[in-house]
């Protein structure tokens, strides 16, 4: 927990006084974003405040992850604050969702896409005192490579030849995999050190710029800054990631000076967190899907006008304006990742045309179930019972525990209707897999996934997954509620904190926080 | 009273049994394991399968219960299936707030509860007795949410005296700052818990006045409040501890609300934390201690009321 008798103290009259910069700063903050690569060298309108190397930053995150093993535990708790901060890969991913060098300085792909070499960097050394070497990232990526049990695994199923010579790190593939070395900016292509005898459920040992400092569990994750780091070090000492799941006791914990970040927040209390001035909302966009499964194995949703009848009965503009941030989405791909288009054409908002589907597949009077993990609120199933009352059709929600919504939905597929917001960039995968809970086979859209893995040329496969994507959404495979906004509160006197896609990634290399 | 002891101590100890299978068995019941959990929504079955054969979830019910009470008989509480954290090191941890919680709560529930319920029932028929009692029904009533969540708007958000939420990361290394986190909390539970014991007081503080012995005391020239603190109370203070024995359940259930809101990091929020995350093994733990604590302060209050009221020695 935060120091909260010091801050408290010292918190709200510092934050008045730099106010008026208050602008200016998050201008700056903003252009370092877009540049995305951009060190954070003070700009010109940051003369009145200096950063405080000795700074700790409180942030709210959400949801707490079970453990820390970034090897076998699923959640994207775990690569939001682990990946980048304290672990680190050959490649890493900006904002701007690029694929820029890591731990390599430089990377090459051979023209037949058969082959990738990696130039590792010198210098690098791991938390404990110990050189990066090319053995440990052989063997970082060998192992998940060959072990089943490893997130991601299959991921890189396709390297056949793993090798380092020098400094020279080379991936030989059978086949071209357009995929690859996005997936190495992910948990496949993270880098430990080999052999390593931590215990990862409660340590780490990575490259990255920050340590783990401590886990109070059911509280808070420390990070200290890593005086070793091989780049440019963090500017604040340390950070301190709050677990607060309830939204209030996050806005009144920084009412009271005690949190300078929060993530995860409502757009809503935009006023409330605003109104004292020492705080600002910054939306950024993000890979959020708010995605409605419909379970077309069997009863009255394995008719696709059922699906497209339920997809037109729902105003996905009154979604994105009740959620506050956001915005729609027509089909699997989000804006932020290759392969979007506009698929707004497909199943336009239009109830009378619902209903006249709904008639004419015989299918008046239905009564469906939505099956929803309780942590996702009540805004989104309040108006999909409304429109689908609307055109006749009674929706039944049933809010389940998490570990019931994977027993249930995901494992035994035992569901008709399900809300997930899924926050992984670049899954189109799933709809290419007839095994996901989504109940979705199309083997033309599994031919096209193929071919868009299999093409050398990035735009090539784009076009190939915008075709696929586009299959999807007219076979009325499921329906695309919003895509979601990153919701944040920032302090006034804190700079450098990403605003895309922190569901995912929340990078803190950049992060400054400033006295006057 | 030494039988009365033992044969308490044996009901004590089948009460924990049956409690342990009755834990065991109804959380085998919850949909979910933590291997599901650990392997995520992109997992494959064969993901699932070798994380629960590691963790021992692909055994039988009864053997994987055996292995638990057979731990249990050598002092092993068990661990964390997702942290591998013994789950007694765990508890030792959180209890650090949650009892400092609870008996802080306690303070104030006692506080508010003795003076004023003594009054009213001293002032009965009278306008400030009528609306002490009241007023304490009205508080009695209110959520614990609710009551939390009024006292950090005013002390936290608008006056900034003491933290919204959260406990020192150096825990009671600074006991100040540790005391000003927690007192909120225990004000929440603790105005609320003494409301329901003023009742209780009262009425019996009316009892006392009515016995016999303080009439008497009484009739033998001291002023009837004179009469009452010497002779009654005594008898008021028997029901008490019986109460407060019974309320150290509902400071427990209070706790795990007031954590969550708060955000304590208490044996509270943990249980609620573990049970969602499937962490079965260290819930079982969990709910093991605390169903011992309950058990063993009923059995110590029955021990005490036994030792302090000559009535029942001498029934004997």
């Amino acid at each position: 927990m935060m120091p909260s008798l010091h801050l408290r103290k010292d918190h709200p009259r510092m934050l008045r006084r730099t106010a008026l910069a208050a602008a200016a700063m998050l201008a700056a903050g903003a252009l370092l974003l877009t540049a995305c690569t951009g060190s954070a060298e003070p700009g010109p309108s940051e003369t009145e405040l200096t950063a405080d190397p000795d700074a700790s930053v409180g942030i709210r995150l959400v949801l707490e992850p079970g453990n820390l093993d970034i090897r076998e535990t699923a959640g994207a708790a775990l690569d939001q604050i682990l990946i980048d901060n304290v672990y680190q890969g050959l490649v890493a991913r900006t904002p701007d969702q690029e694929v820029v060098p890591a731990l390599a300085s430089d990377y090459e792909i051979s023209p037949d896409g058969l082959t990738y070499t990696f130039t590792l960097r010198e210098g690098v050394t791991f938390h404990d005192g110990q050189d990066l070497t090319p053995e440990d990232v052989v063997w970082s990526l060998t192992q998940v490579r060959d072990n089943a049990a490893y997130r991601d695994s299959a991921r890189l199923a396709g390297v056949t030849g793993i090798t380092a010579e020098g400094q020279t790190i080379t991936l030989t593939l059978g086949a071209p995999d357009s995929t690859l070395l996005w997936n190495l900016t992910g948990r496949a292509g993270l880098i430990l050190k080999k052999d390593d005898t931590i215990d990862r459920k409660t340590a780490t040992n990575g490259t990255g710029p920050f340590t783990l400092a401590g886990w109070k569990q059911g509280a808070s994750i420390t990070f200290a800054r890593y005086d070793g780091y091989w780049g440019e070090p963090a500017q604040v000492a340390e950070v301190v990631f709050s677990y607060i799941p309830e939204t209030q006791a996050a806005l009144n914990g920084a009412l009271a000076g005690e949190l300078d970040v929060l993530t995860g927040f409502d757009a809503n209390l935009k006023d409330q967190i605003e109104a004292g001035g020492d705080f600002a909302l910054v939306l950024g966009k993000s890979t959020d899907k708010g995605t409605l499964a419909m379970n077309s194995k069997s009863g009255p949703l394995s008719d696709e006008r059922v699906r497209q009848a339920i997809r037109q009965a729902i105003d996905k503009d009154a979604i994105v304006e009740a959620l506050g941030a956001g915005q729609t989405q027509y089909g699997p791909i989000p804006e932020l990742d290759p392969g979007y288009e506009d698929l707004s054409e497909v199943a336009p908002f239009d109830p009378d045309a619902a209903r006249a589907l709904l008639k004419e597949a015989d299918a008046e009077d239905l009564t469906l179930t939505l099956t929803l993990y309780n942590g996702y609120g009540t805004t989104v199933s309040q108006i999909l019972v409304s429109n689908l009352d609307d055109v006749g059709i009674t929706l039944k929600v049933n809010q389940v525990e998490f570990p019931t919504w994977i027993n249930d939905v995901y494992i035994n597929q035992d569901y008709e209707l399900s809300f997930v917001l899924h926050t992984e960039s670049r899954d189109f995968e799933n709809w290419a897999n007839p095994e996901y809970y989504f109940t979705y086979d199309n083997s033309e859209v599994q031919k096209l996934y193929a071919e868009s893995v299999a093409a050398v040329d990035p735009d090539e496969a784009a076009d190939l997954l915008a075709q696929a994507a586009r299959i999807v959404s007219e076979d009325m495979a499921a329906d695309w509620l919003y895509n979601g906004a990153s919701v944040l509160a920032v302090a006034s006197n804190v700079t450098g904190v990403p605003s895309v896609n922190v569901n995912e990634r929340l990078n803190l290399a950049q992060l400054v926080k400033s006295t006057e | 009273m030494i039988r009365y002891a033992l044969t308490r101590s044996a009901l004590l100890l089948l009460g924990l049994f049956v409690a342990s299978a009755l834990i065991f068995f109804t959380l085998r019941v919850l949909p979910g394991d933590v291997a599901q959990l650990i392997a995520g929504i992109n997992s494959t079955p064969e993901q699932i399968a070798a994380i629960q054969q590691r963790l021992g979830l692909d055994q039988p019910l009864p053997v994987q219960y055996a292995t638990w009470i057979g731990g249990i008989l050598t002092g092993d509480l068990g661990q964390s299936m997702l942290t591998g954290t013994p789950v007694a090191s765990e508890l030792a941890q959180k209890a650090q707030v949650t009892i400092p919680l609870g008996l802080l709560s306690m303070t104030v529930a006692i506080v508010i509860a003795l003076p004023f319920g003594v009054l009213s029932a001293i002032r009965r028929g009278r306008a400030d007795g009528t609306a002490l009692n009241v007023g304490a029904q009205a508080v009695a009533a209110v959520p614990v949410v609710w009551a939390g969540m009024m006292l950090v708007v005013v002390f936290a958000v608008w006056l900034g005296w003491l933290p919204a939420q959260g406990f020192p990361r150096s825990g009671w290394s600074d006991p100040g700052a540790a005391l000003r986190a927690l007192l909120l909390p225990a004000i929440t539970i603790g105005v609320i818990e003494g409301a329901m014991l003023l009742r209780f007081v009262r009425s019996a503080t009316l009892q006392a006045v009515g016995e016999d012995f303080v009439r008497t005391a009484a009739a033998k020239g001291l002023t009837r409040t004179q009469a009452l603190i010497r002779h009654g109370l005594p008898t008021v203070g028997l029901s008490i501890i019986t109460v407060l024995g019974l309320q150290v359940a509902g400071i427990i259930v209070g706790a795990v609300v007031i954590e969550q809101l708060f955000t304590l990091p208490g044996i509270g929020r943990m249980l609620v934390a573990d049970v969602s995350n499937r962490d079965l093994l260290k819930v079982q733990g969990e709910l093991l201690v605390l169903t011992s604590f309950v058990l063993i302060v009923g059995f110590l209050v029955d021990l005490a009321h036994r030792a302090i009221d000559p009535r029942q020695r001498e029934a004997e």
